[in-house]
């Protein structure tokens, strides 16, 4: 299949996915097109093989989002997507998450690992992560990041994964995720209160879901998971069950969907996209404006902002923490698959503005007083990413007047690198400074 | 779009042209959030619709200059125009109402001071688009016949910008504007002074003439703004206003453009926000928020229990007491025997309800009239208020000049921000007397901490210090100045621990004393 | 080693270089070198401390702020707009109205314009010996107040002063004219050795003048 079929697929699956199953108003705008920012990088997440937070309230469809993109993305049925679900309570066992002992061989001295359906499906989804304990969640993440589950003294290797992971509100009183675990995850997003007319239309389509179950296919997936085979056999028995699902959605719904071979395609597509020069000018602008101090070298959690600092209308003065190296990977990532799913040939600032809040929303630990100031504003996101937005802005504004000076400053840095004898352009931005300390001189 | 059935055929190859042409002008100003823009029949060239930021074209003047110049030209040149606006100068409203007071602050004059800060904010949106994006905003300006004013501004874009634009050269009125740094946003407001200095004579010679006729892009209204950037736009200008009067004359001068954000919050603000007095109370509580504090944490603190928090494999060196066989298999092996972990639980502790406040405001003639000038009485009263009320508690006003001939109003315990900065306003200017009886008896009423801030000139002075040294409250005394009547305050402090007196020489400090003594009541971090 | 920039290898920039980038580096740069100038003269001035208007001592001042602007290229705008970098504060946190107006008036004396404007109304204090030693074939027009010795020495040039100036104005003048069109100080014409004053309106005293003429709304008032 050509890329252009592979991006068709997709977003014929978004659209059915926005006109059939998850009602919900668009609130992102990229490329002059209108959309829905959980759908959307929920399915972002889903191809690029990413790690999502959903919050929201409960009952607004934080963990259905997953289930819906999952089960289409990856050609299972519902059914089976929500039996490998894992659901998070302060009780939840390693043996319910990842494996337990073959108790009936345990009893004959054999230790053998009955692996759960959550390891071994591509499709992760974790209800109410932030009511799982810190270990727990701690292991999950671990997992996901590589990609391999180990109990006892086996081990299974999963080569294509995706993590949707729900909570509650992420504020102040309830959060129990704590800093390094949220910033494993790429972003967050928040499932929103669709309306009063979308949410009286979901009660007109209760039967929305039975267009995903297949419980003969269910069944035999279920079979393949339970039986104890060599991991290539069963990877591709999985996925002949799931090209099955596959083929049914197309004969029932007219629904083409893409097996393995083509979201490994997809993904190299994505991973094509280039990006042009002013989103990587912008990126490193807000990356410098996110870890920058003056005075301590970087941002420290543990180091409070000097009073009167020059630096003082920038974000490295109303943040606490320093922006962590996960945070330009997932940028990249998801403005890649953005700019892919939206045809635009390359990633661009608006890539970058667009998923910038939800990348960075969970990252940012903002001060007290910052928190203050703000959360009172009249606004239609969650604080966090409402304050994520505020600053991608900003930076936006910052980068839009001096747009050609920063890629100047860097292209000169570039010819100083490479041992021409110039001096670096100097400009009233961190950005200025950290080129000067990559060039290794003095300020 | 409008009325698409009136719009002659032309138009519609606009409509089509337009399509075209967007995306490239969005890639030039490096993608900004703003939708398609729309033609219309009226108003400037070249506007922006509220709310939804969306640009509008008006036709008949692109079909005007259209036999002038090829249409896509046109079109490119007003995108320019209105893109720059919203991406370089003023990008907000907060930036735009710091123009237009500080044109007004020099020029006086309203009209004159809007015509001003918009013609600034033209010139710097104008270069931006021409040295950054490759406007053809130039070619725009070549054509079509000039107002005084255009002329005068044409001619500093030759100058500035290097380029023929066919006029009138007119080096004499432009040579103060040629070496202002219009695109270093960090000077503007020098810079606008330098402008308005250059320009003032030709502003006051055509000040006859309608806004509109004065150039061709018209006027910028306020109107665009949404109320998200209004609330926050009037903090910023709060806290760079030079006085109350100069937040007022603004603000009323506004009103009808700027759409009050106490208006839709339901904080009972009315039409009011153009009556000066509304304005001033309005001020003063914007002012405030500049000064919030970050909202107390419910304190967590060990529980003293073990509670059985989570599992994890058992190793053979590790008690038996905490297995779990449920989760065992039922088997004693290390590594699937499952054994609790336990933690001291984390409670809330206690609770203590945060006490109501009571602020009370010498508003005699010796203080500053909140009115004409800034009042760091009033804004430290509010900034407690604010505090207080923050911590879901409610604060009563009492506020004074000759209390007992009737000079003093009193606000009983409330949680309405704008009563309690209407009553904190209030000036009375006369004489200074503290009705005793009835301060004690809302002192007592829920025991709330009190604020004092005076000048000490309160003739029955003693009175007042003895009853207040015999209550529990918590009281803050903060006096301005160096006046005799302190000293006795501050004698009856040293007696009594709950009451704590600060003198301040700057006034400038009060609003940080009064968040000094909230933080230590409240615990803060 | 990686170059981390090089994916700016290729950057060619599409901005234009305006001579307004020119234009306002060039103000800058004499902004600087008249606040270079001007830390000079109040280096020398302030060596004894306090600051006093005597006769030698302005005729000294007056020396050193003519060979401090030797070197520095400027114009008549560029006089204006350090007045206001003056009042400002901000950029030289040490006005000293003496020894500013002085400088002030080498700057204009020296000036290549014959004629000068000074758009002051906006600024928030006043500038002392404004039209000091104003030479024969230059006018000076201040727009908005002056402060004390406006037009004092002066030497046939021409001072207007839209508003009002304080006291002393006029003192020691040889020749030329002095207008102002609201209100002076006392000691007006102090010394007055030629030349005329014109007040528009209120002149609050006369000092001693040996010759010369003073006038008062059109009407001749001294010397008495």
């Amino acid at each position: 299949m050509e890329n252009g079929t592979y991006r068709h697929t997709a977003r014929k699956l978004y659209d059915f996915i926005q006109s059939n199953l998850y009602f919900n108003r668009p609130d992102l705008q990229v490329g002059g097109e209108q959309f829905n920012s959980t759908l959307l990088f929920s399915l972002l997440t889903a191809l690029l093989g990413g790690k999502a937070l959903i919050i929201g309230e409960p009952g607004l469809g934080k963990t259905t989002a997953a289930e819906y993109v999952g089960s289409l993305l990856y050609q299972l049925p519902a059914g089976t997507v929500w039996a490998s679900e894992v659901s998070g309570h302060p009780e939840q066992t390693e043996e319910k998450i990842i494996g337990r002992p073959d108790l009936g061989k345990l009893n004959t001295g054999q230790e053998e690992v009955v692996w759960s359906h959550f390891v071994q499906l591509p499709v992760k989804i974790v209800d109410e992560i932030n009511r799982l304990p810190e270990t727990k969640q701690s292991m999950i993440l671990d997992g996901v990041d590589r990609g391999n589950w180990e109990y006892l003294n086996e081990m299974i290797l999963n080569d294509e994964y995706c993590l949707f992971a729900t909570a509650n509100y992420q504020d102040q009183g309830t959060n129990t995720i704590i800093a390094p675990l949220l910033d494993r995850f790429d972003v967050m997003v928040e499932s929103r209160y669709p309306g009063p007319s979308y949410a009286f239309l979901i009660s007109q389509r209760q039967e929305k879901e039975e267009l995903l179950r297949h419980p003969d296919l269910e069944r035999e997936l279920q079979e393949v998971l339970k039986e104890k085979l060599p991991p290539e056999e069963k990877k591709s028995r999985l996925g002949a069950i799931s090209e099955s699902f596959g083929t049914y959605l197309q004969e029932s719904l007219q629904l083409s969907t893409l097996d393995s071979a083509s979201r490994e395609k997809v993904r190299q597509h994505i991973s094509a996209v280039g990006l042009d020069q002013d989103a990587n000018a912008y990126a490193r602008m807000l990356l410098a404006e996110l870890s920058f101090c003056e005075r301590h070298g970087q941002k420290r959690s543990s180091e409070v902002c000097e009073e009167g600092c020059h630096y003082t209308g920038y974000l490295c003065h109303r943040l606490r923490n320093c922006a962590s190296n996960r945070l330009p990977v997932s940028l990249a990532n998801y403005a890649k698959a953005l700019a892919w799913f939206t045809d635009a040939g390359e990633v661009g600032i608006e890539e970058i503005r667009a998923v910038g809040p939800y990348c960075l929303a969970h990252r940012a630990q903002w001060t007290d007083t910052h928190l203050s100031l703000l959360q009172k504003d009249r606004r239609d996101d969650p604080l966090q990413i409402h304050l994520a937005r505020q600053a991608i802005s900003e930076v936006y504004q910052r980068y839009s007047e001096q747009a050609e000076r920063v890629k100047a400053a860097l292209a000169n840095a570039y010819r100083i690198f490479q041992g021409e004898v110039l001096e670096p352009l100097a400009g009233d931005h961190p950005i200025y400074a950290e080129i000067r300390k990559d060039l290794n001189l003095e300020e | 779009m409008n009325d698409n059935r009136e719009r002659p055929e032309q138009s519609e190859d606009l409509e089509e042209m337009l399509q075209r042409l967007w995306p490239e002008v969005r890639r030039r100003h490096l993608y900004p959030e703003l939708p398609l823009p729309r033609f219309d029949k009226s108003g400037s060239p070249v506007g922006m619709e509220i709310r939804n930021k969306q640009i509008i074209l008006n036709v008949d003047y692109i079909e005007a200059m259209a036999q002038l110049l090829p249409v896509e030209t046109i079109l490119e040149a007003l995108l320019d125009h209105g893109v720059s606006h919203y991406t370089c100068c003023p990008w907000d409203l907060a930036t735009h109402l710091r123009l237009y007071a500080r044109a007004k602050k020099i020029l006086g004059d309203n009209d004159l001071a809007r015509t001003a800060a918009d013609l600034f904010m033209d010139v710097v949106a104008d270069t931006h688009a021409v040295r950054e994006r490759q406007s053809s905003l130039p070619q725009l300006y070549r054509s079509g016949a000039r107002t005084p004013l255009e002329e005068v501004i044409f001619s500093l874009y030759e100058e500035i910008w290097g380029v023929d634009l066919g006029g009138k050269r007119n080096q004499d009125a432009v040579k103060r504007l040629v070496a202002i740094p219009y695109l270093d946003k960090r000077r503007w407001l020098a810079s606008l002074t330098r402008f308005i200095r250059g320009i003032r004579p030709l502003l006051e010679e055509t000040k006859s003439s309608s806004p509109d006729e004065q150039t061709r892009m018209g006027r910028h209204g306020f109107q665009q703004y949404a109320p998200e950037e209004i609330e926050q736009a009037l903090r910023e200008f709060a806290r760079d206003a030079d006085s109350p009067e100069e937040f007022a004359e603004v603000l009323e001068y506004l009103q009808n453009e700027l759409e009050s954000p106490c208006d839709k919050s339901g904080e009972d603000m009315g039409h009011g926000a153009g009556s000066p007095v509304e304005a001033n109370r309005l001020y003063y509580m914007k002012l405030a928020e500049n000064y919030a504090l970050p909202l107390r944490k419910m304190p967590l603190k060990d529980s003293g229990h073990l509670h059985p928090h989570s599992h994890r494999p058992w190793e053979v060196c590790q008690p038996f007491q905490d297995l779990d066989p449920w989760s065992s298999f039922g088997k004693y092996l290390p590594g699937i025997t499952q054994i609790w972990e336990r933690r001291e639980g984390l409670i809330y502790g206690k609770k203590e309800k945060t006490p109501n406040c009571l602020v009370i405001i010498d508003s005699s003639g010796s203080m500053v009239d909140p009115r004409s000038q800034l009042s760091y009485a009033v804004l430290g009263g509010g900034c407690a208020a604010d505090a207080y009320l923050r911590h879901d508690a409610s604060v009563a006003v009492y506020n004074f000049s000759d209390a007992p001939a009737g000079g003093r109003e009193y606000l009983s315990f409330t949680r309405s921000r704008p009563l309690i900065y209407k009553v904190l306003c209030r000036y009375f200017g006369g004489g200074t007397a503290l009705d005793v009886d009835e301060v004690t008896s809302v002192a007592l009423e829920d025991d709330p901490d009190i604020f004092l801030i005076t000048d000490m000139q309160i003739t029955n002075l003693d009175q007042t210090v003895s009853r207040f040294s015999r209550l529990k409250n918590r009281v803050t005394a903060v006096h301005v100045g160096k006046k005799s009547g302190a000293l006795r305050f501050i004698k009856a402090s040293v007696k009594n621990k709950n009451i704590s007196v600060f003198g301040v020489n700057d006034t400038n400090d009060i609003p940080r004393i009064v968040l000094g003594s909230v933080r230590n009541y409240l615990a803060l971090e | 080693m990686f170059n981390p920039f090089e994916d700016f290898k290729d950057f060619l920039s599409k901005a234009k270089n305006l001579p307004l980038d020119r234009l306002a580096a060039a103000h800058d740069q004499i902004m600087g070198d008249l606040a270079a100038g001007y830390g000079k003269l109040v280096e020398q001035e302030l060596k004894s401390l306090v600051w006093f208007v005597e006769h030698n001592r302005v005729i000294e001042a007056y020396k050193t702020a003519t060979e401090v602007i030797k070197e520095v290229s400027y114009d008549a705008h560029s006089i204006e707009d350090f007045c206001y970098v003056l009042d400002s504060g901000t950029d030289i946190p040490y006005l000293i109205s003496g020894p500013a107006g002085i400088y002030i008036a080498a700057l204009c004396n020296n000036a290549d314009e014959d004629a000068i404007v000074l758009r002051l109304g906006e600024m928030k204090r006043t500038l002392h010996f404004l039209g000091y030693r104003l030479p024969y074939g230059k006018s000076l027009r201040v727009e908005g107040d002056a402060g004390n010795f406006t037009g004092s020495a002066l030497q046939g040039g021409e001072v207007t002063v839209t508003g009002s100036t304080g006291d002393w104005a006029g003192a020691g003048m040889t020749e030329g004219k002095i207008s102002i069109h609201k209100h002076c100080g006392r000691n007006t014409g102090e010394w007055m050795q030629g030349g005329e004053i014109w007040v528009g309106s209120r002149i609050r005293g006369l000092g001693r003048v040996a010759s010369g003429q003073i006038y008062q709304a059109g009407e001749p008032v001294g010397p008495a």
